[in-house]
């Protein structure tokens, strides 16, 4: 055991082995691995866009961090918040009134209730009031209280339906959206070819747990970063639920959201499909509350990776077609089913191939190596979010080091919906009601 | 908090006459007097009596000579204090009134929501989606309906909840329901110290009836609560605490009762202290305050109430410890006594 012990601790032993520096060759000289699999491919996947997006940030900082418009004051175009909820009764204030003062005048809140169990629509009246100072709806507030569970989907859409705004921003009933976003939400659409932008996403109950943070350096990386690169080169594979602003006309025109799981996924691809341009603005801060219990991180990744199988695989297969719907969203397709799918379980596969091949003891001394490079990519790019998003906080960083693990304890949720959604085990999911379930036609 | 001064005024002749008159006219209409709809009227309701008696019977249900009792509520206009208002509900939005009452449809297949007037009927009779041309077969399996909202024919806004606002039609202000002004009308009963005013042809015969009801050594309710007032102030500033015997009977009406009532209370009376104050709060509740005495105190005298008496006595009797100020509701919550003390 001590062996084991010592021969997995030698690869980070700088004084052996001088850490990072050996890492790098060993894996090139490694016969057993495709070095060009493990170091090229999540490279330039996953690293040199950010690199690029914040070289190109410092040369010329309007590309990424789009100012607002100068010069005399536009009319400010009408916006609808619509928020969906069941069950938020904790949140559901905090989201109405931080939207109410978001210092935008000309704007509408418009909260559904799916059918809460708890007090959700009383405390959003409350909340309302407080506000306004009415009891009934305003012109700035409307309540609608569903009679029956309908699903997230179709609650956003009974809120569309209401919604009068010109463009309509979408947010979940646990997010609040930060003083001053909608002025900077609103700039990417000075474009008329911008369909929808996306918020930069931030983690509001960071200092929660352990966990909580380790996911606001995992937003701050993956989604604002990530996303932002993403944008700028015509790529941004999803406009989130949590928040996302709309061309009015568009949602009104696919006729909302359809029914079931995925949602926002499903939006983004109709969008990308009828060749609207995404975009995000990182000064559009949105706030909201992520699962501070491994369960509940892992039950939302399951269904995260659910709906990308449904959706992107099964509902939306025809986008690999390359001469359909063009270049970028074949690439967008191809992309996320190489790097959410393929890849992972390639790994999976390599490491159990060369643990009977080449022996037991590869395994750790490989993945010691690859943990070392990653956390060299991952030293960079929390610089560069740091630098872009202001997160993470200076006094997170030294949780880069348990990040890949943290990273590694997601895949095995992720994994598991991927296997039992391509193999149809356990199809039905609890968010969807029954009566819907068995009307939706492509599940 | 009750005003001692309302018990130092001294009518003129002329209006006590007038008020006079008035208790007379209400003992002829049976004791009571209530007020009949009018749109005419100032508040759209009047008394059936010559003249507007409004502040006189105000001024008697201050006196006691009458007991207010609620009858309705009047919603007024701020601006001229009309009651000709027109409510009605309005747009949210363009603040328009006209709106109608639609069902919104929910289809299942697509999620699409709409009101229902926008999904087209076919020849067979179901209905066609406008999102996915579906047809809606069935209700619950196929669509449903999510209640009912209000839609706007002006502006075409949804709104479940639309804010509710009144015009003015005599002078055109526009008003939030939440603003308009409130009247209460009340009507009103004749007293046992009214009454004894009629017989005696005048309204403050005797200095003593300021203080105490008609025929029994007991302070009237106004004066009583100034009592029980003036006793939580003792308490919050010399920390004097003190007890209370609350005394209920459900003898109210028929005048023998009454006779018999009085007996009794002068009979309880004589088993108080002089400090001891004892007053009616309200037709059959009781109240005594018994200065500086704990519970054990009132407890003792409770019960050499109820072994002397024992189950001829009219009243349930019970005590209150009062060792911190407390409201008189605060105090009579648990007896039940509340409502008719208020």
């Amino acid at each position: 055991m001590s062996g084991f012990l010592h021969y997995f601790l030698s690869a980070i032993d700088p004084t052996a082995n001088l850490g990072f520096s050996r890492a790098l060759p060993e894996l090139m000289s490694a016969t057993y691995v495709p070095w060009w699999l493990m170091y090229v491919v999540p490279v330039v996947i996953w690293f040199v866009p950010s690199l690029v997006c914040w070289l190109v940030y410092l040369v010329k900082p309007a590309l990424i961090r789009r100012p607002l418009p100068a010069g005399e004051p536009r009319a400010e175009p009408f916006v609808s918040v619509v928020i969906a909820g069941r069950n938020e009764a904790a949140s559901i204030g905090q989201a109405i009134r931080a939207a109410l003062r978001c210092g935008y005048p000309h704007l509408e809140v418009i909260f559904v209730d799916d059918c809460s169990d708890d007090d959700s629509v009383a405390i959003a009246r409350r909340a309302a009031r407080s506000v306004t100072g009415s009891r009934s709806d305003t012109d700035r507030v409307r309540i609608f209280a569903s009679p029956r569970r309908n699903g997230k989907a179709s609650t956003l859409n009974i809120g569309i339906r209401m919604a009068r705004g010109e463009f309509i921003a979408i947010i979940d009933a646990d997010s609040a959206i930060q003083y001053g976003t909608m002025q900077h939400w609103l700039v990417p659409f000075a474009d008329p070819r911008v369909g929808a932008v996306c918020a930069n996403i931030r983690v509001l109950n960071s200092t929660a747990s352990l966990l909580t943070r380790l996911q606001e350096i995992e937003y701050a990386m993956q989604f604002t970063v990530g996303r932002l690169g993403a944008a700028r080169i015509g790529i941004l594979p999803i406009i989130p639920g949590i928040g996302g602003l709309f061309k009015g006309e568009i949602l009104r025109r696919v006729g909302g959201f359809d029914t079931g799981l995925g949602d926002d996924t499903d939006m983004t691809m109709k969008l990308r499909k009828q060749r609207w341009k995404l975009d995000m603005s990182i000064d559009a801060i949105v706030w909201t509350i992520v699962p501070e219990t491994r369960q509940h991180l892992w039950r939302q990744r399951m269904r995260w990776e659910r709906n990308m199988v449904k959706i992107r695989l099964s509902k939306h297969r025809d986008q690999f077609l390359l001469g359909r719907y063009g270049l970028a969203n074949a690439f967008v397709a191809l992309q996320l089913l190489f790097i959410r799918l393929t890849l992972p379980w390639m790994g999976l596969i390599g490491l159990l191939f060369i643990t009977v091949v080449y022996g037991p003891l590869t395994v750790p001394r490989l993945l010691t190596d690859v943990y070392c490079i990653y956390l060299i990519f991952l030293l960079v790019k929390s610089l560069i979010a740091r630098d872009l998003a202001h997160t993470p906080q200076p006094t997170n960083f030294w949780l880069l080091f348990v990040f890949p693990f943290y990273r590694l304890m997601l895949r095995v949720p992720v994994m598991y919906a991927q296997f039992c959604e391509l193999f149809r085990i356990g199809a039905k999911h609890p968010y969807v009601p029954d009566h819907i379930w068995q009307e939706i036609p492509w599940w | 908090m009750i005003m001692i001064d309302t018990f130092r005024v001294k009518p003129d002749g002329t209006a006590d006459e007038r008020r006079l008159e008035l208790l007379r006219r209400i003992a002829e209409m049976g004791g009571k007097i209530t007020p009949q709809a009018n749109p005419g009227a100032e508040h759209g309701y009047e008394y059936a009596l010559p003249c507007n008696p409004a502040s006189d019977l105000q001024f008697l249900a201050r006196r006691d000579y009458l007991e207010q009792r609620f009858f309705d509520r009047v919603s007024l206009c701020p601006s001229c204090a009309s009651h000709h208002l027109n409510v009605r509900e309005i747009c949210p939005g363009c603040r328009h009134a006209r709106l109608a009452n639609e069902g919104l449809m929910h289809h299942f297949r697509c999620g699409y929501v709409s009101i229902m007037s926008e999904f087209a009927i076919a020849a067979d009779g179901s209905r066609i989606c406008p999102k996915c041309n579906g047809r809606l077969h069935h209700l619950g399996t196929e669509y449903d309906r999510l209640g009912k909202a209000f839609v706007c024919r002006q502006c075409g806004l949804i709104t479940e909840n639309p804010p509710v606002e009144a015009v003015c039609l005599a002078c055109g202000a526009h008003t939030p329901a939440e603003d308009m002004v409130n009247a209460d009308v009340f009507s009103y009963v004749l007293t046992s110290l009214g009454s004894a005013a009629i017989r005696r042809g005048t309204l403050t015969d005797r200095e003593d009836e300021l203080l105490f009801i008609a025929d029994a050594p007991i302070y009237r309710p106004a004066v009583i609560l100034e009592f029980l007032d003036y006793e939580m102030k003792r308490l919050r500033h010399c920390n004097t605490e003190f007890s209370l015997l609350l005394a209920e009977t459900s003898c109210k009406t028929a005048d023998d009762e009454k006779a018999s009532l009085t007996s009794w209370l002068t009979r309880l009376r004589q088993c108080l202290r002089d400090v001891d104050l004892m007053g009616q709060l309200a037709d059959g509740v009781f109240l005594v305050i018994l200065p500086q005495v704990k519970r054990e105190a009132a407890e003792g005298l409770r019960q050499s109430i109820l072994a002397e008496w024992g189950p001829r006595l009219p009243f349930t009797l019970s005590t209150i410890e009062i060792t911190e100020p407390r409201s008189l509701t605060q105090i009579l919550a648990h007896r039940g006594a509340v409502r008719e003390a208020a």
